[in-house]
């Protein structure tokens, strides 16, 4: 042993470039030689016991399931171990949470997702000492399948999520070993922030918990936040079908920027290059002007932004609405910021559990919002950021501090945490942005922002191609790259606008996160590409 | 004077011979009888006739600084506490004009009142638990509406669980502009919310969220009229305003019954509660009135002003609740 320590470290010098991670995963490796060194001693000597154990049919480490058979065993759910089913004999999969090891007893966590209970093996005529002591070696986060009685306990669990019952272990065979040193523990990366400073224990920043993001989301609060993301793209799917939009899929690999020119990605396309959709704002308009009336579609959406901040990725998945109205372009604020109410109180209603789950470890105070939503002008935001003493120009864009502090300023009067910001100065929006037909300052465009930040930006589009025309070369655009774009209002096209939301931020934002690499399941930031 | 009187020691004509090196002094004795206590007098007895008019001044400087201070307190009363009274220099410079009429044509500036525009929508947002919908501001904004352009929105909170739909239309329909929230001179939002008191808020820089109807009812007549400038009347409109919320609304039967034969009495005096004109006193007594299902059994002065009330045709939005 000593002499491959020699060598790991002769090796090591050599590589002198080589990183941390390597030299960890050597002594891991190193680590787990010795631990299986140990464990065939540790078996050397119960085979040498072996006539003495009465129960070594009971337990085990199971062949590799390759299918070999159709059992019909039903496996029962954690979530519905209920006092009402004590005193059964029941089934289980699930991953060992944790396993401590008294005497002739071994109590083991057992979990599935968010959901756990204890177990309990102690010697006895239905267990041997064997037994126990390798239900106390199983490794953490392995999976498991046990035969056990479901019993009544007479004092609540306070540590499991099922706290009624607890399980008497019969039979218990390993289905899947993890390896015994993991690289974060389960409770260091749920513990909240700033508790365990106090109490000298460790917690897991945020590289480490995306460097191994599968362990990471096992945890509760991961698991949580990704189940109340699905239902966010359930709920948002659900009201606008019902409100008659059709869902569209749109390229993703595009010949033109589509929003001005810088931040997108350029990739080879066979002899020449293209690029990565920026936003399926021209799809959408182009299913609208080929009468599709109302639109959505939910997909990646890629920006080159070398911002690192909490609010930036990559790529996200955006949630994009696009639809013709009758005559004001309210009729699509009113639209979509239906939709966010519906999908707010879809989640206040059906995922309370994950809510309370995710505030466990990052607290924060429950969304509020009104129905229907509050309308703010752009003008009136700037009133009330003066008031509060801040310079700035009347058709200067808010800038981010400004966007919170209004945000503040606004929850304080109205107690809203989403607002609508509405006619924005049309100097600080796209070409494509329909003027105020009142004030040629202003333009008929939105943005809607959650807790005081901004999670979408939307407009009436310019729907004729002269007009469109020239403001394209107002902006200094170059007509030949958008000629496509342009044609497409040639031939009619009704009078439309939309908006396209950031799930992620939707996400983040709705449950009080302050980081935007929580939402997203495997976020791509611009120093981050893996896993 | 219950004092005994006792004689003079030595007669007071006794003349002695002073030196004429030494300044003159009058008789202190004498001179009591003789100068008034406020002037000062000479050696002689004389009033120094620059002596008084520095006295003048100073009694002009002293009036000024104690107006001056009054006008300050006042202003910062108003400031501060926003439904106090308006300050004194500008109750005294509105001393002159008549109070509101009923129709609410006495001079009010939003300007003045709500403090300068800045360019954006003044909007007065008003929480309100849904369990008691406040009759008494439902009216007052109806009059609002007839007076300026108003823009009212009603709004449920997600902290409220079910809202009637009587409730969400209680403003009356949409105005055919709300599209365009920069046309109207006030704003008011109405949020149906789980509030424990109704509560108002207007300018979150400058003032504190104002809180019972009672007092968000006050500010919101201010706007339209300004209280009278009578004391007497002022606290008598209050006190009635405040009699309705705490005795009619909240009271016992008991205490209703009491309040009922106040207003008896009262309304024998004069056609309306405080004084001769239509006021806040009428209004929230009214409303308090219908709320607690007293109207018909009340006495007769108070069926008499009630039909009065009624003929204004500002409470039809109150009624509507009561059906």
């Amino acid at each position: 042993m000593t002499k491959e320590e020699a060598q790991g470290a002769a090796e090591e010098e050599q590589q002198a470039q080589s990183k941390k991670g390597l030299k960890k995963q050597q002594k891991e490796a190193e680590k787990a030689a010795k631990k299986a060194e140990k464990q065939a001693k540790l078996a050397d000597e119960q085979q040498s016991t072996e006539e003495d154990d009465f129960a070594k049919d009971r337990y085990g480490v199971s062949a590799m399931i390759q299918s070999q058979q159709k059992l019909d065993r039903v496996l029962v759910r954690i979530q519905d171990l209920s006092p009402e089913k004590a005193d059964q004999l029941i089934w289980l999969r699930a991953r060992v949470h944790t396993s401590r090891a008294k005497g002739k007893q071994c109590f083991l966590v057992l979990r599935q997702q968010q959901f756990n209970v204890q177990a309990l093996v102690a010697v006895g005529d239905r267990a041997s000492k064997q037994m126990v002591k390798f239900a106390a070696n199983i490794t953490k986060e392995s999976i498991i399948d046990v035969e056990a009685f479901v019993r009544k306990v007479e004092q609540k669990i306070e540590s499991c999520s099922q706290q009624d019952v607890e399980l008497h272990i019969e039979r218990i065979f390993v289905i899947s070993q993890a390896e015994p040193r993991l690289p974060l523990q389960l409770e260091d990366a749920v513990r909240p922030d700033g508790e365990g400073e106090e109490e000298g224990r460790a917690t897991v920043n945020q590289d480490t918990k995306l460097d191994n993001r599968v362990i990471d989301l096992r945890t509760t609060t991961s698991q949580a936040i990704f189940r109340l993301q699905s239902g966010v793209c359930l709920l948002f799917r659900d009201t606008l079908t019902k409100k008659g939009f059709v869902e569209i899929q749109t390229p993703k690999i595009i010949s033109a920027a589509s929003e001005g020119g810088a931040n997108v990605f350029t990739v080879s396309y066979f002899k020449t290059s293209a690029y990565l959709a920026q936003s399926p704002q021209l799809y959408k308009q182009m299913c609208i002007c080929a009468d599709f009336d109302k639109v959505f579609c939910v997909g990646p959406v890629f920006r080159a932004e070398d911002s690192n901040t909490h609010r930036h990725l990559t790529e996200f998945v955006g949630l994009d609405i696009e639809m013709a109205f009758s005559y004001h372009y309210h009729e699509v604020i009113d639209s979509i910021t239906d939709t966010m109410v519906q999908i707010f109180k879809g989640l206040r209603d059906n995922f309370q559990t994950e809510i309370q789950m995710v505030n466990k470890q990052f607290p924060s105070e429950p969304f509020k919002f009104l129905e229907p939503t509050l309308r703010l002008e752009y003008t009136e935001g700037l009133a009330m950021l003066h008031e509060a003493g801040v310079e700035m120009g009347d058709e200067e864009d808010l800038s981010t501090p400004n966007e919170k502090l209004l945000g503040r300023l606004v929850k304080e009067k109205y107690d809203t945490d989403f607002y609508v910001l509405d006619k924005y100065p049309l100097a600080v929006r796209p070409f494509y942005t329909m003027p105020d037909p009142n004030n040629p300052k202003y333009s008929n465009s939105y943005d809607m922002f959650m807790r005081g930040e901004e999670i979408l930006s939307g407009a009436q589009r310019v729907h004729d191609a002269q007009l469109l025309t020239d403001r394209a070369v107002h902006h200094q655009i170059d007509l030949e790259k958008i000629k496509a774009y342009i044609d497409s209002f040639r031939y009619g096209a009704p009078p439309h606008g939309g908006g396209g939301i950031g799930l992620e931020r939707v996400c983040m934002l709705y449950l009080g996160l302050h980081n935007i690499r929580q939402t997203s399941m495997f976020p791509r930031d611009p120093k981050r590409l893996t896993p | 004077m219950s004092m005994y009187q006792v004689k003079p020691v030595c007669g007071s004509h006794i003349t002695t011979d002073l030196p004429t090196c030494m300044y003159n002094l009058p008789n202190v004795h004498a001179q009591q009888r003789n100068s008034s206590t406020s002037e000062h007098a000479l050696q002689n007895g004389e009033v120094d006739p620059a002596v008084k008019a520095l006295e003048a001044r100073q009694d002009e400087i002293m009036r000024k600084l104690y107006e001056l201070k009054a006008a300050v307190e006042g202003l910062a009363k108003t400031v501060s506490t926003p439904d106090a009274d308006l300050d004194l220099t500008v109750s005294s410079s509105l001393s002159s004009q008549s109070p509101a009429s009923i129709t609410f044509k006495g001079v009010t500036d939003l300007d003045t009142l709500l403090g300068k525009d800045l360019g954006a929508l003044r909007d007065i947002v008003i929480n309100v638990n849904p369990a008691q919908p406040p009759l008494t501001l439902l009216v007052l904004h109806s009059v609002l509406c007839q007076r300026y352009r108003v823009l009212s929105t009603v709004h449920v909170h997600s902290s409220a669980a079910s809202v009637p739909p009587q409730l969400l239309s209680c403003l009356g329909p949409r105005h055919a502009d709300s599209y365009a929230r920069q046309m109207f001179q006030l704003g008011f939002t109405l949020i149906w919310k789980d509030v424990p008191k109704l509560q108002m808020k207007f300018s979150v820089q400058n003032m504190c969220p104002v809180e019972g109807e009672a007092n968000v009812a006050r500010f919101l007549f201010k706007l339209l009229s300004p209280y009278p400038s009578d004391p007497a009347v002022a606290t008598l409109v209050d006190s009635w305003v405040d009699t309705a919320f705490f005795q009619l609304a909240e009271g016992s039967a008991k205490e209703r019954a009491a309040v009922l034969r106040a207003l008896n009495s009262a309304l024998g005096r004069g056609p309306w509660l405080a004084g001769p004109e239509f006021s806040l006193a009428d209004i929230a007594c009214y409303c308090c009135v219908l709320q607690s299902g007293s109207a018909s059994s009340s006495p007769a002065n108070v069926q008499r002003w009630i039909k009065s009330c009624e003929n204004l045709g500002h409470f039809s939005p109150a009624k509507l609740f009561l059906k």
